[in-house]
């Protein structure tokens, strides 16, 4: 594709020989600068055996500015909402451009890991999960079957 | 005199352009008068765009007057920064972080006060938007005043 930075060709060659276990990120074949992600859940996590559909677009001022993420499968997490957006520092007022796609793909995977009920996106899920942990992670784990086993790359 | 009609609001204006302004002229031969009024898009790409924080894009006449003394700071402390050109020699940085391109004989390098290196264009383009070093995120100009204070 012409006019595509020299650092995303440089990421996308890098991710593909050198993929990041648990994680896929394919250019989409229209535009390179939009990737179709899967992330596998992480183990012991309420999302284990689910794999989570996600879009990244890499807007014009890429890396001056944050890659968008945006989860397309339906997830119960406090800092992933109903619309799949994600609340992570990197992702707004920490980005660097030192950062790359791999390192805010690892960054998914270890909120999976450990959601933060104290930085809430969504506070419904947020309070749930602070009134009964238990409960909440079970209410995890039954969307992660019910929407993230088996599923289909969406649209 | 023949600059005026550049910038025609305000000083704020060509004093955010720092030096990067190209220098048209000198003042001495006439500058050529367009015809007529100018095609909107000639309008649009005099005014330069402003980030006076990472996420936020402003044209320099869209600026409050904080953002206006922010900016103006930042390009005077940038230029504080040491440069260098790169003679190949240096074991350490191979690989500008911002642009994945290795460094080749001749680029020109900015140094930041916590010893890391990147492109001259890359860096500054960054620091415009936050001063804080990409790798290691210290603030750049706390690093900077204590460098003044030590020596």
């Amino acid at each position: 594709m012409a006019g595509l930075p020299r650092r995303i060709i440089k990421e996308t060659q890098r991710l593909q020989a050198d993929p990041v276990p648990g994680i896929s990120a394919i250019p989409d074949e229209a535009n390179a600068r939009h990737f179709k992600v899967e992330v596998a859940g992480p183990v012991k996590s309420p999302y284990e055996g689910g794999t989570f559909h996600l879009e990244l677009f890499l807007p014009e001022e890429y890396p001056m500015s944050a890659p968008k993420v945006r989860f397309m499968t339906r997830i119960y997490h406090p800092n992933i909402d109903k619309l799949g957006r994600i609340c992570l520092d990197i992702l707004k007022d920490k980005w660097s451009p030192a950062l790359q796609i791999r390192t805010v793909l690892l960054s998914i995977q270890a909120l999976l890991s450990a959601p933060n009920p104290d930085d809430p996106l969504d506070t419904n899920v947020a309070e749930a999960w602070k009134k009964d942990e238990e409960s909440a992670i079970e209410e995890a784990r039954q969307f992660t079957r019910q929407h993230a086993m088996g599923n289909k790359p969406q649209q | 005199m023949g600059n005026c009609f550049q910038s025609q609001n305000s000083d704020d204006i060509s004093l955010l352009r720092g030096s990067d302004a190209p220098d048209n002229g000198h003042g001495q031969e006439p500058l050529p008068q367009p015809v007529g009024p100018p095609p909107p898009y000639q309008e649009a790409e005099v005014v330069p765009v402003y980030h006076p924080s990472p996420n936020v894009s402003r044209p320099a006449s869209q600026l409050t007057e904080e953002e206006q003394i922010k900016i103006a700071q930042r390009l005077g402390l940038i230029h504080h920064l040491p440069m260098g050109v790169y003679d190949g020699t240096s074991k350490k940085a191979k690989e500008c972080v911002i642009c994945m391109c290795e460094f080749t004989f001749g680029d020109t390098l900015r140094f930041l006060p916590c010893m890391h290196a990147y492109h001259k264009d890359c860096i500054d383009d960054w620091l415009m938007r936050s001063f804080t070093c990409p790798s290691c995120m210290e603030p750049v100009d706390a690093a900077l005043l204590s460098t003044y204070e030590t020596s």
